[in-house]
């Protein structure tokens, strides 16, 4: 797309956005991914429309307020990005364009004081643990909130398990085989401890030593996504010092918001002195499913114990594995491993469930819609079990799932793995 | 294109908020007082969007109208009449001809709300509006064992008003025809707010209407043919070490009795653009890749001719490979499907076109055509329904470094060549602007005259699309892309 975006102005960051302007053909086909499409039908909530609104403001023809409610009613889910033939970057576009607008936007008092509190209280567990207990107790009143208070305690599970901190070092059961460093994320620790609790004897069962390098913290995501560069780029830095990937065969997450968050940090700090630290660092950033998949295809993984009966196992496709990077296999490849496992694909399986990071705090009510049709296309295929690799996923699919009267559970898909280790699938 | 004002720089103040939903012009003030303000855009933010199509950005129009039926459609034309303004129809913008793309500032109807579908299985019908999805007429047959045949690349986004306006092909058309084909009776609104139902005797009005853009009147709803989906269909690959031989290939075929029911053709560049997209291991290395479907419910008659296209393939040179699953022949057809966005992976912009030659030109053609861009400089591919000589000839270029006049002219030149091929300008992505210039040479002046006579009738104050299609009766007009 023809641009005059004064990249010399914006700097890096605009070189980011100006490459990803270029890459558009406004051929449209991004138009039938797009969640916000399909639910509001306005060229101005699509992929192509917001690509030329972001245009516009970086070239000062459109004031930035007349484009942000479009623009923030993005999901960030990426699946334009798997529809685009031209190779559009939308991901990397809409990340640059929000960490450079955040600073000139007009917000009230109680929507900077929000995102201020969802940014603190997000990337901190322990924080995190403690206001799910206390939303837990004011749950009952949530029909009586206003919406911003509401939309939190919504998705709330009905029982907020106890921490279960990770040990430094998990060795490896048997003789090791490698060594990798663990992102322990941030809300999943308090919501769903047993996600790492399930990854990290499921890794040491296969010869894996998990190492959870201290002085780890928030992927940044978060931050990023809602436009807190500043936040974003020391969390970042705070990362890259923690980590050496020199240390470890891979570095794994199992959350599929926060490995795609990893994955980003060279075009986080493009243009900037740690650009090449981040890019030694990105490359060894993998999904617990893409490595693991990674034995099974090499023959290395321990086999699954049967399960005692037949069992369906539909498979959600997080857009931050899916979309994001590019993870679809691997997943459906291991849950098929599982004697006994038959695994079902999910009608739209491509749309968004809405949760995306703090979508479901920001716009409540179309997270609400994605929440509502993608839990009735889930449990249209009626099965066993619901598998996904990412917490946020998780926890609006439990929700919904259970507001349509359903007790399937949902599990991470590296959960299903350790059951059936365990025998008890 | 809008004014530019300075850039922001970070830190800057943010401007001041619009007053978002106030209309910013009579028109849209009118249009929402008679309309409401649910079906009518009328911000800035909102208008822009409505200004290109897939290939050209064109003049912001004043207000945007989101009708939800006909009767919104009359309302909103009788307003802009009222107004004195253009009216411009739009589907989903995912032309390829600057159809969609107003020439004018002025009243932008966009049909994506008029989505109501229904099947009638016992005639083999389907009534559409115009918002329809193309795609969603075969999602919706298909339980009755009926598909709507016309299969445009965009068929995900398109809309039957667009394609009908744009009377769009696709793979299908060499044995199925095109949009055009499919239609048995079209509703449409005229330049004055009057609503007509029109059916295919004669006079055949519907066929004026198939194809015009937008420049006779809007197409508000139509009936549409289905057909059975033939019961088995094979997927071919052929890959070829030079262009000319792939055209010899398809026509030997074709003469040789087979009719397949999708017979593609791209060149290397194009193969690299979709193979960069999808991954698919297709062969980088060949000059020409040739994607053929035989279909029918002969089993027998498919199998033969997909063995009389294998021979045509091998005696022109060519490599064979049979797709092994229904998943393989899809993947191939996908990436079909992707050819032409994916080009915007080697030039952020181009010049497209959609010439139709005679089947027994098309090896000269090719060639000549490939001449005619290794000689330019420029990156010329081509691509398209190869079995129908439908090529889509595409100059990509970068308008930062590369002159616009220049490609205008490789353009034209290439046009030329299927002319004097004895060829016509549109198969199927329409006239739109991308190809105004060229119709004097297409069409000879007293044709012209003839299509001038028409649109005065059904259009006589020129509301309807102006700019598209026909050139100035002055002969003062020169577009450029």
């Amino acid at each position: 797309m023809n641009n005059d975006i004064p990249v010399q102005h914006i700097g890096p960051q605009g070189e980011v956005m100006a490459h990803a302007v270029d890459a558009c053909v406004h051929c449209g086909f991004c138009l039938p991914a797009c969640p916000t499409y399909a639910l509001l039908g306005d060229e101005m909530d699509s992929p192509r429309g917001r690509i030329v609104l972001m245009k516009e403001v970086l070239e000062g023809a459109l004031p930035l307020a007349d484009a942000a409610p479009h623009l923030d009613r993005c999901l960030g889910c990426q699946a334009c990005v798997t529809a685009c033939p031209s190779g559009v970057p939308y991901g990397e576009l809409i990340t640059s364009f929000r960490g450079w607008s955040e600073p000139q936007r007009e917000r009230s008092p109680l929507d900077r004081a929000k995102r201020a509190a969802i940014l603190k209280i997000l990337p901190a567990p322990k924080v995190f643990s403690l206001a799910a207990r206390v939303g837990q107790y004011t749950k009952p009143l949530a029909p009586v909130l206003p919406t911003a208070l509401r939309a939190p305690l919504d998705l709330l599970p009905e029982h907020v398990p106890a921490m279960q901190p990770s040990p430094r070092v998990t060795p490896a059961r048997g003789q090791r085989r490698g060594r990798v460093a663990f992102l322990a994320g941030c809300a999943q620790q308090a919501l769903a401890p047993n996600f790492n609790a399930a990854t990290l004897r499921v890794l040491a069962r296969n010869g894996i030593e998990v190492v959870l390098p201290e002085g780890q913290g928030c992927c940044g995501a978060a931050a990023l996504h809602t436009g807190a560069r500043e936040e974003a780029l020391r969390l970042v830095r705070q990362n890259l010092a923690a980590f050496d990937p020199g240390d470890y065969d891979a570095i794994l997450s199992n959350a599929a918001g926060c490995g795609a968050g990893l994955k980003e940090y060279p075009v986080v700090l493009h243009g900037l002195p740690d650009e090449a630290q981040a890019r030694a660092f990105a490359v060894k950033v993998q999904d617990i499913s893409e490595f693991l998949a990674g034995l099974l295809r090499e023959g290395d993984l321990e086999p699954f114990l049967p399960t005692s009966r037949p069992l369906t196992v539909a498979y959600h496709d997080a857009c931050h594995l899916a979309h994001a990077q590019g993870v679809r296999a691997a997943p459906r490849e291991l849950l098929r491993a599982i004697p006994g496992v038959t695994v079902l694909e999910v009608p739209e399986g491509d749309l968004c469930c809405g949760s995306a990071g703090t979508y479901n705090l920001e716009q409540p009510e179309l997270a609400n819609q994605l929440g509502v049709r993608k839990a009735r296309n889930i449990l249209s295929t009626m099965p066993d079990l619901i598998a996904s690799g990412n917490i946020g996923c998780h926890t609006q699919i439990q929700s919904h799932v259970r507001r349509q009267g359903s007790r399937v559970p949902v599990l991470h898909t590296v959960e299903v793995l350790d059951l059936a280790y365990r025998g008890e699938l | 294109m809008t004014p530019r004002k300075t850039a922001l720089s970070p830190g800057s103040p943010a401007p001041k908020p619009r007053s978002n939903g106030k209309p910013d012009n009579a028109l849209a003030a009118e249009l929402t007082r008679l309309l409401g303000p649910q079906k009518v855009l009328s911000n800035l933010s909102e208008r822009l969007n409505y200004r290109y199509d897939a290939i050209q950005f064109g003049a912001t129009p004043l207000a945007v109208v989101l009708p939800e039926s006909t009767a919104d459609v009359v309302t909103a034309v009788r307003a802009a009449r009222a107004a004195g303004v253009p009216i411009v129809g739009r589907g989903a913008a995912s032309g390829l001809s600057g159809g969609a793309a107003p020439a004018l500032p002025g009243l932008v109807i966009s049909f994506t709300r008029m989505t109501r579908l229904a099947i009638f299985p016992e005639r083999r019908e389907a009534r559409a509006q115009a918002g329809v999805v193309t795609l969603a007429v075969t999602e919706k047959a298909r339980p009755f064992g009926l598909i709507y045949p016309p299969d445009p690349a965009s068929f995900r986004t398109s809309t039957i008003g667009g394609n009908l306006g744009e009377n769009a092909g696709g793979p299908l058309c060499f044995k199925y025809g095109v949009s055009g084909d499919y239609v048995k009776a079209l509703e449409f609104v005229d330049a004055d707010g009057e609503v007509h139902e029109l059916t295919r005797d004669a006079y055949d009005l519907a066929g004026l209407l198939i194809g015009s853009e937008g420049t006779l009147g809007l197409i508000t709803e139509a009936t549409l043919r289905l057909t059975p989906p033939p019961q088995y269909t094979r997927t071919l690959m052929a890959s070829f070490p030079e262009v000319g031989a792939c055209a010899e290939a398809v026509s030997a075929a074709i003469a040789a009795g087979a009719v397949p029911g999708k017979l593609e053709f791209m060149d290397r560049a194009c193969t690299n653009a979709v193979e960069d997209y999808l991954h698919l291991g297709l062969p980088r290395e060949a000059e020409a890749v040739l994607l053929v479907d035989t279909d029918g419910d002969d089993l027998e008659t498919v199998e033969e001719e997909r063995a009389l296209v294998e021979a045509a393939c091998l005696a022109a040179g060519g490599t064979v490979r049979r797709a092994a699953s229904d998943a393989e022949s899809a993947a191939l057809w996908q990436a079909r499907r992707s050819v032409s966005p994916a080009l915007g992976r080697i030039r952020p912009q181009r010049m497209n076109e959609d010439i139709v030659v005679p089947r027994s030109a098309l090896p000269d053609v090719v060639r000549e055509i490939r001449a005619l861009g290794d000689a330019s400089g420029f990156h010329v591919v081509q691509f398209g329904h190869i079995g129908d000589g439908n090529l889509h000839p595409n100059i990509l270029f970068d308008p930062r470094r590369e002159s616009a006049e220049a490609v205008h002219d490789l353009a034209h030149r290439i046009a030329l060549v299927a002319i004097r091929y004895g060829g016509v300008l549109s198969g199927e992505h329409g006239i739109g602007t991308m190809k105004r210039p060229f119709m004097r040479e297409a069409v000879d002046p007293v044709t012209l005259a003839a299509l001038w006579d028409v649109k005065r009738a059904l259009d006589p104050a020129g509301a309807l699309n102006p700019g598209k299609v026909l050139p100035d009766e002055t002969g003062s007009d020169h577009a450029r892309p």
